[in-house]
């Protein structure tokens, strides 16, 4: 509001006015001019005064409208977040949709005896077949609130599946103090804790198969000495390997322990090793696993099978499900034992896993080992109890041929690809080994003493823990693929792998006897056939 | 066989050079007031220089305001690269506050991450009508001055520590007489801006008041940009040297992946090209040869240092510019 525009020309006139009168009154005395002038003078500053006070409190309140919520929709994605950016609420997602074509490979059945005239299959493989999949469906909602509780709900709805991946809350107390409950991925294992959005490669390696996915429980968590330095110590459920908690409450009462120190020394230097990372992480937990009838079913506590790059199952211990129908006659049928034979979990459970990073410029190096000890036994009577020693270990290599960046978390493409302005996106080349090995004894041939076994086994020597001629003692991969960043958002990708393996096949030619004999004897274990899968990837993750 | 394809391939891409692609990178470089003008021809200079040096587009834009202000607002989440602030102070909050630099920032750019350097003048108007020759005439009842808001604006702080300084020196170091000195001064203020450029508007645009203190850049500046008829800069015996401070803000770096354009930002502030630019927008160099060459530009005037006087910025802001310090008590009476 212009007041003194009206006002001081009113003022001047009347003062001039003024000074008119006076000047035909005492024509001389300056003075008093003077005085007229130096008032009017005073008053055109006071209204000045006001006037940009009032122009300033315009402003205040112009700046104040912008405490408003802020709705946001960009390339970083859409939410909602408060002027003050105390409170946020983002809405994300992830869709990757696959391709998978095998030009050879086979992976294990399970098919199901009918009856006591059809017995098992020597041939308890088959040929695994190529697929088109939505691999991970997951919408995600998360913010903050108070700038320090983070929160995070993601169901799944890829793959087969619909539950609920992740849902915790995360207090940020301090850089150095931070507390994370609910559903969450452990502080465990390097490539797992990499978002399934910025994997380098379509499928993780075999040391995420040993390594915990997502469990229920706790963990406290920071960052010390600028960041360079993390820690986290927690306490889960616990879960199998690679596995994924769905359930809300525990089945047992012991409870998993992981530890978890990851060093970056020179993050934020001038320096070539910048990129360097490196730590090592634990889990214990002294787990056994329940036996209980075929109506009731049974919970071993160990993995359900560990997985080629194909996600075709190589291992699998012996369960009730392998002994009626995969590798001998039906001894359901013939008052088999069913969960009588079950090989469960039973007592101490670690896993030793130091991992390292590197990132320069454009080249981005991976690595991981996991040691695996887990004591197992078989049947409701525990018997042949001992300790299964598994190990695995990765080597990845990543290559930005354009020229970005490499880093843990996504690329950003220096130009996002766009016909019209001439920009290709980032292109990345990979490369990766990876093996699991399982302990020999894991395939001990033997026979369980005990007289409340199944008759037809009872004393007779047999595979205990897993039929080498079923599941692969080891496996071997070696991965390339290129990735293709059409922007920070969308990527696609395309992987080649080759497996083999030691064990894992029998002999499947000649005619297959389907006798109790089979089951018992140790002939006829072979390698398993290569695995050469061609997959492939569309992704957007905002 | 395959499994000798298969290495081949790897080797063969491993060689692979970076194909060359101009990337587009866009800087945000989050500085106090009277900045504008510099960093509008710096940050022109400096996309040349990047162009020239890596091929790669780089767009800068900046924001101003307080720098007390411009700080919070960083710490509030504004994802500035690099943050130019008017002094320490602010810029430690950005560790204090927010863990978004580590604590010795000040280490990591020469003189102390103050690439350059300035001071406070008075502006007055054409023919100093109140005859204003020193900090003594500015405290006198009748005479109108023009400050922006200590809480708020890292000029006003400078203001402020400058008066203060020339009363204790003026009155054999007494802290009370001091304080009357400044309170006295800001009795003479009508109204109080939130940042420099705000105060330069109400002096020179809005026609309020008798004497601007301002930086000497901005009191250049307003010569320059309104006619030397309508103002002049007079140089007060005392005054303080103000060094703005520069800073990549790092884990806004970190996140966006702009650490390395965004240290080179920083660091061509001291070289030749950006000592000349800063010299031409009246901001005192620090590199001796640009120093030098301007030698004449800037007027030679006893400054004191707020670690010398004050203690350091820590204290100063503790002692004066907190919520209930010396600044609360004087404007409130």
């Amino acid at each position: 509001m212009n007041l003194n525009k009206k006002l001081i020309p009113a003022l001047i006139a009347s003062a001039l006015a003024s000074t008119a009168y006076s000047s035909t009154a005492l024509a001389n005395d300056s003075a008093e001019l003077e005085e007229l002038r130096a008032l009017v003078q005073q008053l055109e500053q006071k209204v000045k005064v006001i006037d940009r006070k009032s122009e300033l409190a315009e402003e205040a309140a112009a700046a104040k409208k912008k405490e408003t919520p802020v709705v946001k929709a960009s390339e970083k994605g859409f939410g909602i977040q408060s002027a003050d950016g105390q409170h946020e609420i983002k809405f994300r997602g992830l869709l990757q949709a696959d391709g998978r074509v095998f030009d050879q490979g086979k992976q294990i059945t399970q098919k199901a005896a009918s009856g006591a005239s059809t017995a098992g299959y020597l041939d308890n493989t088959e040929d695994a077949h190529g697929t088109a999949l939505l691999r991970r469906v997951r919408p995600t909602i998360e913010g903050k609130v108070f700038d320090k509780y983070d929160f995070r709900f993601t169901p799944e709805f890829g793959d087969g599946k619909a539950n609920v991946v992740d849902a915790y809350i995360d207090a940020r107390f301090d850089p150095a103090f931070q507390f994370k409950a609910g559903k969450f991925k452990p502080f465990v294992g390097l490539e797992r804790l990499q978002s399934g959005a910025d994997i380098k490669f379509i499928e993780r390696s075999y040391v995420s198969s040993i390594l915990p996915n997502r469990d229920v429980g706790f963990s406290l968590h920071g960052d010390l000495a600028n960041d360079r330095l993390s820690y986290a110590l927690g306490v889960y459920n616990g879960v199998v390997d690679g596995g994924d908690n769905t359930t809300s409450s525990d089945l047992n009462n012991s409870k998993d322990f992981a530890a978890r120190v990851f060093a970056t020394p020179f993050k934020g230097q001038d320096n070539p090793l910048e990129g360097l990372g490196f730590g090592i992480a634990a889990t214990y937990g002294d787990v056994t696993g329940q036996v209980k009838d075929t109506v009731n079913g049974s919970v071993t506590e160990l993995t359900t099978g560990y997985k080629t790059e194909g996600q075709q199952t190589f291992f699998q211990y012996n369960g009730a499900g392998v002994l009626r129908s995969g590798i001998g006659e039906n001894l359901t049928a013939t008052g088999g034992p069913g969960a009588s034979w079950l090989v469960h979990a039973d007592g101490q459970r670690y896993r030793l896993a130091p991992q390292a990073y590197y990132y320069f410029g454009p080249l981005g190096i991976q690595g991981e080992y996991v040691r695996e000890s887990q004591a197992v036994s078989v049947g409701a009577q525990n018997l042949a109890k001992t300790t299964l020693n598994n190990d695995a270990w990765q080597l990845g290599v990543s290559y930005l041929i354009t020229g970005e960046d490499a880093s843990f978390k996504g690329v950003k493409p220096k130009r996002n690809f766009d016909l019209n302005s001439g920009g290709w996106g980032a292109w990345e080349l990979v490369a990766r080994y990876s093996e699991l090995n399982l302990d020999d004894a894991a395939f001990s041939f033997g026979a369980l003493d005990s007289t409340a076994l199944n008759t037809t086994l009872n004393g007779k020597a047999h595979y205990l823990y897993a039929d080498p001629k079923a599941s692969a003692k080891s496996a071997h991969t070696w991965t390339v693929g290129a990735n293709w960043y059409l922007n920070p958002e969308v990527k696609f990708a395309l992987n080649y792998s080759q497996t083999s393996f030691n064990g894992g096949g029998g002999n499947l030619s000649g005619s297959p006897t389907n006798t109790f004999a089979d089951l018992v004897t140790q002939s006829d274990v072979r390698n398993r056939e290569d695995e050469r899968v061609l997959l492939a990837r569309f992704q957007i993750a905002y | 066989m395959t499994k000798s394809l298969l290495h081949i391939s790897l080797l063969a891409a491993l060689a692979l050079t970076p194909i060359a692609q101009a990337a587009d990178i866009s800087l945000l470089n989050v500085s106090y007031d009277p900045t504008r003008e510099l960093y509008q021809d710096y940050n022109a200079a400096f996309a040349k220089y990047w162009k020239a040096k890596t091929g790669d587009n780089v767009t800068v834009k900046a924001s101003h305001g307080g720098s007390g202000k411009q700080a919070r607002a960083i710490i509030d989440g504004l994802d500035a690269d690099v943050a130019t602030l008017a002094l320490a102070y602010d810029v430690d909050q950005l560790h204090e506050k927010g863990k978004l630099i580590p604590k010795d920032w000040q280490k990591r750019l020469g003189h102390n991450s103050a690439p350059y350097t300035s001071t406070i003048v008075f502006l007055v108007r054409k023919g100093n009508p109140k005859k204003i020759k020193d900090w003594d005439d500015i405290v006198k009842p009748g005479v109108s001055v023009i400050t922006p808001n200590p809480k708020t604006s890292g000029g006003a702080r400078w203001n402020y520590l400058a008066a203060w300084a020339y009363a204790l020196k003026n009155n054999n170091n007494d802290e009370a007489k001091a304080k009357e000195f400044v309170g006295k001064l800001f009795k003479n203020v009508p109204v109080l801006d939130t940042g420099a450029r705000g105060a330069t508007t109400t002096f020179v645009e809005r026609g309020i008041g008798d004497v601007l203190l301002a930086w000497e850049n901005e009191a250049f500046l307003a010569k320059k940009e309104l006619g030397p008829d309508k103002f002049e800069i007079v140089v007060p015996s005392v005054s303080i040297l103000a060094e703005p401070t520069v800073t990549v803000v790092d884990k806004v770096v970190d996140k966006r992946k702009t650490r390395a354009v965004a240290t080179a930002y920083l660091e061509y502030l001291y070289s030749e090209e950006g000592q000349e630019i800063a010299a031409q927008n009246y901001y005192r160099p620090t590199l001796d040869s640009v120093a030098k060459k301007y030698e004449k530009s800037f007027p030679k005037v006893n400054l004191v240092k707020v670690d010398e006087v004050f203690g350091g910025w820590q204290k100063a802001q503790k002692v004066h510019f907190a919520d209930g310090g010396t600044f609360d008590e004087i404007y409130s009476k």
